[in-house]
């Protein structure tokens, strides 16, 4: 018997959600902007003004020109997460809501962020009982990288629980019509959450044949079968009715030249150019890239006890992925079966297909782990799963001999189970990008393998207070990876004050940052040439390694 | 599927059961472990103070430093980039120095760790430093550093030596063009002058930026040079413009007193590309270093050479 999920659970979901959105809000201030989500203010500004323009006149804005002008920027995005940052933006120009600019952005996503949480914890509850579901989603909460990308204005996050909402809300339509109409509607949202949705429907179809399959195998062997499950594709018909609708309502650049317009947008993402990443030491920058990529930087980024117990997780279940008639063959002894849904081999689709598309040699590695960000929810459900068996195993044990710790002894396991994860995750703050676990022997390992140790310029926000006290009277710096539009939110927020100015020409600036990365290396011998010397005067480390070089004019001595 | 994970004996769990348990309890504990330990064997700026403190103390001319692993080398320079000029920071080899200082962390060797036995060897925390003696040095004239000494022509129209404040740099845009160069244009790219190229492995190579023009060399003259038994020459594109292997190759032709005496063909690919011209038998002579290309576009080569006298020991 699956556990009944009430009102005490979704209390328990909604506690966990608001404690990580509470944890996010008061840590973001520490995380400058990065490079993409300048970008997403922009639009977001962009959205705001047009949505104040559509309250006033809804046809003028919604005319080929108001929409041209509301909605051209960034239209290589769709626009729902944009929209979303626009309605915090306008709510807090009217009621000054946030502490600071960055933040009225920034919220929404750390909201789902904290939403995920909340899912996790219920699909988790669900599928492997509650224990499993609270691991999974603290495990989740505690990976170092999810935690960075949970406070940014971006789509990261917030396709992480669209994908994970839609896989969830697939999995309920197998036995509800109600979630039928649901799932059409999440996977809309999904759509015109960020591409990464447009997997999915592959994933639903084999694990839906693999399914039926199974129902038929287990009809012949005279195994029960819900009646509740339905073989017959009512998600489909939901998804490819409203799944489109949705997507082009929710996006208003699509209302006019509708079709060219996805056309372009569908080329852009599968033709998209390549960036620069470094991997054990060498820059790629043309496919074919390695095929290991997303594995190893899995290993070498989510914390080892996560992994080791995602796996033990999996591998208690693996009799359950395969066809009954091998799964016995191969497993004699194991007791464990598939259920009816098959939510097994669903739950593994979705762990793996990310992680598989990415690794396609002519997949293009342009952002490091969050293109297969999605694929972490599903390893964590693995992951409390293991955890349950590990606690269930040590309650026993404790509880032979120590009668009066038995109900201590989870919440003693979670809590030794968890801490790597968690000081991995204090610890990565407000680095993130640059993180790296053990396994790749810490920060000073992975620059050792030849790891990339940043993207996007975020850590500039980590070498402001240098850059105040170098400059009281105001000056100039040259940004390297920081966007105008990154730096001109730190003089929003306050953080720097506005005769400090970008400049765009490195040998007139009187400093210059470079952010290491191994293609920006012509930046720090420029800088050389520029000012007659090799020397920096300041160098921010993190566990020792070089993030951020900055030199100085010779002008200003 | 939470029925098939319930565990209903409660018999004492035998060792195979448990295992899994202390396993995980293993792993959680080595984890936090190598946390702990990583974060330990960061060195101390101190220690760099220290062992920065100590080769500069010592610092002779003709000596070369180096770090190991490589990406601490911004962490040297912050330290000893008053030592570090640009012939050092972008060396082709170690053939100019006479002795090399490594400074090292994590038990790692600099990338120009000499083979042979160190003549010191010195412990600051957790910075290692060693010294090589490396001998007398075969070098017998830098073309690199010299060059506002030389006469830079443009085929037959010679090109003129100016100073400017520098402008410009940037993601992209290649090797700075530096303050002091012989400029030929008409386009600013069109000059020869000591700058630091990114090669094709990312690396710094101090060197003569000689852009070639189409259908006329690009001359550079050095005359009444000390010429040793050879020329050493490197030469390599900005990573940018070579690292697509797409376009045709760039000739350099040296030449002494107008006669070649040795050629390279530089393909995209070949990066930092080297070789050696016997120089013939006199003690001086005008070298030129001739740059060509039937097709110039994005052709930023840039050279550094050396004359040399026999073999170090």
């Amino acid at each position: 018997m699956r556990p009944r999920i009430g009102w005490r659970d979704h209390t328990l979901g909604f506690v966990l959600g608001l404690a990580y959105v509470v944890l996010l809000f008061v840590t973001a201030g520490d995380i400058a902007m990065s490079r993409d989500e300048g970008f997403y203010v922009r639009a977001g500004e962009d959205y705001a003004r047009w949505f104040s323009d559509f309250a006033e006149d809804a046809s003028a804005a919604s005319s080929p020109e108001g929409v041209e002008a509301g909605w051209s920027f960034n239209h290589e995005h769709p626009a729902l997460i944009k929209s979303l940052f626009a309605l915090s933006w306008l709510a807090h120009e009217k009621y000054e809501l946030y502490p600071t600019d960055s933040l009225a952005f920034r919220f929404p996503a750390m909201v789902m962020g904290g939403l995920l949480l909340w899912l996790i914890y219920i699909f988790g509850a669900r599928v492997f009982g509650r224990r499993a579901g609270i691991f999974a989603a603290l495990s989740f909460a505690l990976i170092p990288r999810v935690f960075y990308h949970a406070h940014l204005n971006a789509f990261d996050v917030p396709i992480v629980l669209m994908v994970t909402l839609a896989v969830y809300a697939y999995w309920r339509a197998l036995r509800s019509r109600w979630w039928v109409i649901g799932f059409g509607l999440i996977y809309g949202l999904a759509l015109a959450t960020k591409h990464n949705a447009w997997i999915l429907p592959g994933i639903f179809l084999i694990h839906f044949t693999w399914m039926c399959l199974g129902i038929r195998a287990d009809r012949r062997r005279g195994r029960t079968v819900s009646a509740r499950i339905s073989v017959r594709p009512w998600w489909m018909i939901s998804m490819a009715i409203l799944g489109p609708a949705i997507f082009i309502a929710s996006w208003p650049w699509l209302w006019h030249d509708t079709l060219p317009r996805i056309g372009w947008y569908i080329r852009f993402h599968t033709s998209h150019e390549y960036y620069n990443m470094e991997y054990f030491g060498r820059n790629y920058f043309r496919p074919p890239f390695p095929i290991s990529f997303p594995f190893v930087m899995t290993l070498f980024t989510v914390p080892l006890t996560t992994l080791a117990l995602g796996v033990y997780g999996l591998v208690q279940r693996g009799r359950a992925m395969l066809p009954l008639r091998l799964g016995e063959k191969l497993a004699p002894e194991s007791d464990v079966t598939p259920d009816t849904s098959r939510t097994d081999v669903l739950l593994v689709g979705c762990l793996l297909a990310p992680l598989v598309v990415i690794a396609l040699p002519s997949s293009p590695i342009f952002g490091g782990t969050k293109h297969w960000i999605t694929a972490y929810p599903f390893l964590c459900l693995y992951a409390g799963l293991g955890f349950y068996k590990v606690a269930t195993i040590f309650r026993q044990r404790a509880g032979r001999k120590l009668p009066f710790a038995r109900h201590l002894a989870p919440t003693f396991a979670a809590a030794l189970l968890l801490s790597p994860a968690a000081l991995e995750t204090m610890h990565s703050h407000p680095f993130g990008l640059s993180h790296y676990t053990a396994i790749a022997g810490g920060v000073p390992g992975a620059a050792d393998h030849g790891m990339n140790r940043q993207f996007w310029g975020f850590t500039t926000g980590s070498v402001l207070p240098f850059l105040k006290e170098a400059m009281p009277d105001g000056g100039t710096v040259y940004l390297n990876d920081t966007t105008p539009g990154a730096w001109a939110m730190l003089r929003r927020d306050g953080l720097i004050p506005d005769n400090l100015r970008p400049s765009y020409d490195l040998a007139r600036s009187d400093y210059v940052l470079v952010h290491h990365e191994k293609h920006f290396a012509e930046v720090d011998h420029q800088a050389w040439v520029a000012f007659g010397s090799t020397a920096p005067v300041h160098v921010l480390t993190y566990d020792g390694v070089p993030i951020v070089t900055i030199y100085e004019n010779p002008r200003r001595r | 599927m939470a029925d098939s994970t319930q565990t209903t004996d409660p018999a004492r769990p035998s060792l195979r059961r448990i295992l899994p348990w202390w396993l995980m309890v293993a792993i959680a504990l080595t984890e936090l472990g190598s946390h702990a330990l990583v974060r330990s064997r960061v060195p101390d700026d101190s220690d760099w103070e220290a062992a920065a403190a100590f080769v500069d103390e010592h610092f002779e001319d003709g000596d070369m430093i180096g770090v190991g692993p490589d990406w601490a080398d911004p962490l040297l320079r912050l330290h000893l980039g008053q030592r570090i000029d640009l012939a050092i920071a972008g060396a082709s080899d170690l053939a100019p120095f006479e002795r090399y200082w490594e400074l090292s962390i994590r038990g790692q060797p600099s990338r120009w760790r000499p083979e042979g036995e160190e003549a010191l060897v010195e412990q600051f925390g957790r910075v290692a430093v060693r010294r090589w003696d490396l001998g007398p040095s075969p070098v017998r004239f830098d073309l690199t550093s010299n060059l506002q000494q030389a006469k830079v022509s443009q085929g037959p129209r010679p090109c003129t030596w100016r100073n400017r404040a520098v402008t410009g740099g940037g993601l992209g845009r290649g090797p700075l063009e530096p303050a002091a160069r012989h400029f030929c244009g008409p386009q600013s790219w069109l000059f020869v002058g000591e700058t630091v190229n990114e090669d094709l492995e990312l690396l710094p190579r101090h060197c003569i930026w000689q852009h070639p023009v189409a259908g006329q060399p690009v001359t550079t003259t050095y005359e009444g040079i000390p010429l040793g038994d050879r020329l050493v020459l490197y030469a390599g594109l900005y990573s940018e413009h070579e690292r697509m292997e797409e376009h045709p190759p760039v000739r350099v032709r040296v030449e002494v007193d107008g006669e070649p005496v040795g050629e390279m063909i530089h393909r995209d690919g070949d990066g930092w590309k080297r070789i050696e011209a016997a120089m013939p038998d006199q003690p001086r002579g005008d070298v030129s270093i001739v740059v060509e290309a039937d097709a110039p576009h994005l052709r930023t080569l840039c050279w550094a050479a050396t004359t040399r006298e026999g073999e170090r020991r």
